[in-house]
């Protein structure tokens, strides 16, 4: 096979020829920027508060990743070193691994500079990949792995980076089998328990839902139904001819109630729709509570987006309907509160869908594990 | 030797000491007010010493097959960086009072012998492995080496300065070839804070404060403490205060050979080992190295795939302790 496809210079910068030769080069770039600054008498700051290990298995990804990390800079700069695997090279192609870097400019105006270092694997590099990642990184600050797609729980560069590894962010979003991979993820917080921190982007993206589903409870009068719940759906966006169907993040809103609540899963029945999901779950006082998992078209939102949540419950002789619905405009959505079918209260609020860069740069910010995250994680695989 | 010069005509290189990181040592500590008065057991936790290398033998098997990193690294150069970190104040710069200091802190070095060995010494090989990506063969299979020679190329050892200063602090320092990176560097670690205001979660990100003394490469100094994160509500996250040699100075330090040499010629022998210095560095090392050697010790050295941070049996040495290896 040829060379393969050449990678661009001017994004990744020029190719250097190992660490040593690598770190020199970023020591020279520092160093012409400091003396650059100075002339323009304005300090500029080597900042770095974490090592970021982005993989990626397509260039596209890889860049998307790169210029997310430029976005974060300000926010977190880091070390960042985006590992390309080219699972696309075929065999006989020579095992290599080749370095880039780049010292590029956060912010022009308070030249606040980070470390972007491409490590590219070609041909099946996985026995030697975390050999080329260790020597990167800068000591004594916190590894976060970003892994886009799905992580391969048996492939031994994914080991050998988790065990660097302070918090792993990925995203079920991007997981091509969900039903596969969650359980394995499940496994992987287990395992990760004390020793590094887990998280799902798709989880960050619960947030707002999860705000507006607990804010229904803080009213006096009706907290009293989270006892009494009956059922739950959710709903989770797809496309027209629904192909792709992608419900982890309304699966995770389902075990988070589950794991709040003490719930218990009875048994996965069949679904009346293609691509829905539905359970039998055991309150704790033993009640039946049908949970149902549906997907729906809707314009304007991601595959798997939660497209609204409806929670009945009954307490007091009273049936109550908490509903959460995003408006046509996907940025805004309305809660609704009825009471013996009557409605009670009804609020349109901003729907936050932050992007990428807001989901990884809050997700930076916190190190330890995500208790509540691996509590949902874990009910959900008992449920599904 | 001497019965051609006299000791003070005698100049013994160890080109560690020609480092300029490692003359900054000194000049760090006895030239600062403020790190001397918490350079001791009331505030230090522990310290951490590593030599790493990423080379293997190469074309020196003939030397290394006799020597191990014992006798390569560990009895010049990481003992002479131990020396200078943990010795007395000197009462002035010159060779005498300098090295009469050296020499005191290596005569409170407790030895390790007999049953101690095992549990404060760790002897490693390397077997095949990678490093930055490229395969590199084990050391048994190095030209000139014997298909079964238990020479170690990874030492590991836990330390204690019997001294006033000293007493209880234990000093880990490894050192290896075909480790993932080479760096040489001190670590001291401090104490945590004596009671703590901040929940769990807040201080999940917060590491033990440490001092970093990188010699090579990207030689500089460190800080490491515990910072805020700008969010809602207290997080604490580790964060490193910086001083990087190569950016401040902007120019290259001297070769330390080039250093050395300068030095001889002008008769300065504050940075050459003193023989008596050399004399304690063997008294320490010979019966490691010994113990190594007797039939009670039949294992050999533990094997550690090359381009990882050596066995784990090096990692249990510390690790017993409750403490671990710095990621350097």
């Amino acid at each position: 096979m040829a060379e393969g496809v050449a990678i661009d210079t001017t994004f990744w910068g020029t190719r250097q020829g190992g660490v040593a030769a690598l770190e020199r080069e970023l020591t020279r770039l520092r160093r012409a920027q400091s003396a650059h600054a100075r002339e323009l008498g304005r300090p500029i700051a080597r900042a770095s508060v974490l090592n970021l290990i982005v993989y990626a298995d397509r260039e596209e990804h890889a860049r998307r990743a790169a210029r997310s990390i430029a976005d974060l800079a300000l926010r977190h700069p880091s070390r960042a070193i985006v590992v390309l695997a080219d699972r696309s090279a075929r065999d006989g192609t020579e095992k290599r691994i080749e370095m880039h870097c780049r010292l590029p400019i956060a912010d022009g105006a308070r030249l606040v500079c980070y470390e972007q270092i491409l490590v590219r694997a070609r041909g099946d590099a996985d026995d030697r990949l975390a050999s080329a990642v260790i020597p990167l990184l800068v000591p004594d600050l916190p590894v976060f792995l970003w892994w886009t797609g799905t992580p391969p729980l048996g492939s031994r560069s994914f080991g050998d980076l988790l065990r660097l590894t302070d918090r792993l962010v990925v995203d079920s979003a991007d997981f091509a089998r969900p039903e596969l991979t969650l359980p394995v993820i499940a496994r992987i917080s287990d395992e990760a328990r004390g020793r590094f921190g887990l998280t799902d982007l798709n989880w960050t993206r619960l947030t707002p839902w999860r705000e507006i589903a607990t804010a229904f409870f803080d009213v006096p009068a009706w907290r009293l139904f989270l006892d009494g719940v009956t059922g739950v759906s959710v709903g989770f966006a797809v496309d027209m001819d629904g192909r792709d169907i992608h419900p982890s993040q309304a699966l995770l809103f389902v075990g988070w109630l589950a794991s709040r609540l003490g719930w218990r899963p009875l048994e996965a029945l069949a679904p009346s729709e293609a691509g829905g999901l539905l359970f039998a779950i055991a309150r704790p006082d033993g009640a039946r509570i049908m949970v149902r998992v549906r997907p729906r078209f809707e314009r304007g939102l991601d595959e798997g987006d939660v497209s609204g949540i409806r929670i009945k419950a009954t307490a007091a002789r009273q049936l109550a309907e908490f509903a959460v619905k995003r408006q046509p405009d996907p940025r805004h959505q309305t809660a609704t509160v009825l009471l013996d079918g009557e409605r009670r209260w009804e609020r349109t609020m901003p729907l936050p869908s932050p992007a990428i860069v807001e989901l990884i740069g809050e997700e930076l910010s916190i190190l330890g594990s995500d208790r509540t995250y691996e509590a949902a994680l874990g009910a959900l695989v008992e449920l599904a | 030797m001497h019965t051609v010069f006299r000791e003070d005509e005698v100049f013994r290189i160890d080109h560690y000491l020609g480092k300029e990181t490692v003359q900054n040592i000194l000049v760090m500590r006895f030239s600062n007010g403020i790190f001397e008065p918490i350079w001791n057991r009331q505030y230090v936790d522990h310290v951490q010493i590593t030599v790493a290398e990423t080379i293997g033998v190469g074309e020196r098997a003939g030397y290394y097959e006799q020597a191990g990193a014992m006798r390569d690294i560990v009895q010049n150069h990481l003992l002479q960086l131990l020396a200078l970190v943990s010795m007395e104040p000197p009462a002035a710069f010159d060779d005498k009072a300098v090295r009469d200091e050296k020499v005191k802190v290596m005569r409170a070095l407790r030895r390790i012998a007999g049953e101690d060995l095992s549990m404060n010494a760790v002897r490693g090989q390397y077997t095949r492995g990678f490093i930055e990506g490229t395969p590199v063969p084990g050391y048994r299979e190095e030209p000139g080496v014997a298909t079964d020679s238990r020479t170690d190329t990874y030492v590991a050892l836990k330390l204690w300065v019997d001294n006033w200063r000293w007493e209880g602090i234990p000093f880990y320092v490894r050192t290896g070839k075909r480790l993932p990176k080479q760096s040489t560097e001190i670590a001291i670690q401090f104490r945590a804070a004596p009671h703590q205001l901040f929940s769990r979660d807040a201080l999940a990100g917060l590491e033990p404060n440490a001092l970093v003394l990188r010699i090579q490469p990207d030689e500089g100094i460190s800080l490491r403490f515990g910072a805020k994160v700008p969010v809602q509500g207290i997080r604490i996250r580790a964060v490193n205060m910086d001083f990087d040699y190569g950016a401040s100075f902007m120019v290259d330090a001297p070769d330390a050979y080039e250093t050395l040499i300068l030095d001889a010629l002008r008769g300065d022998a504050t940075l050459f080992t003193r023989h008596d210095e050399v004399d304690q560095q063997w008294a320490f090392v010979d019966p490691i190295i010994k113990g190594w050697a007797s039939s009670d010790s039949a294992e050999g050295p533990a094997l550690y795939e090359a381009g990882t941070w050596g066995p784990t049996e090096a990692d249990a040495l510390i690790e017993r302790d409750g403490r671990k290896w710095r990621k350097a």
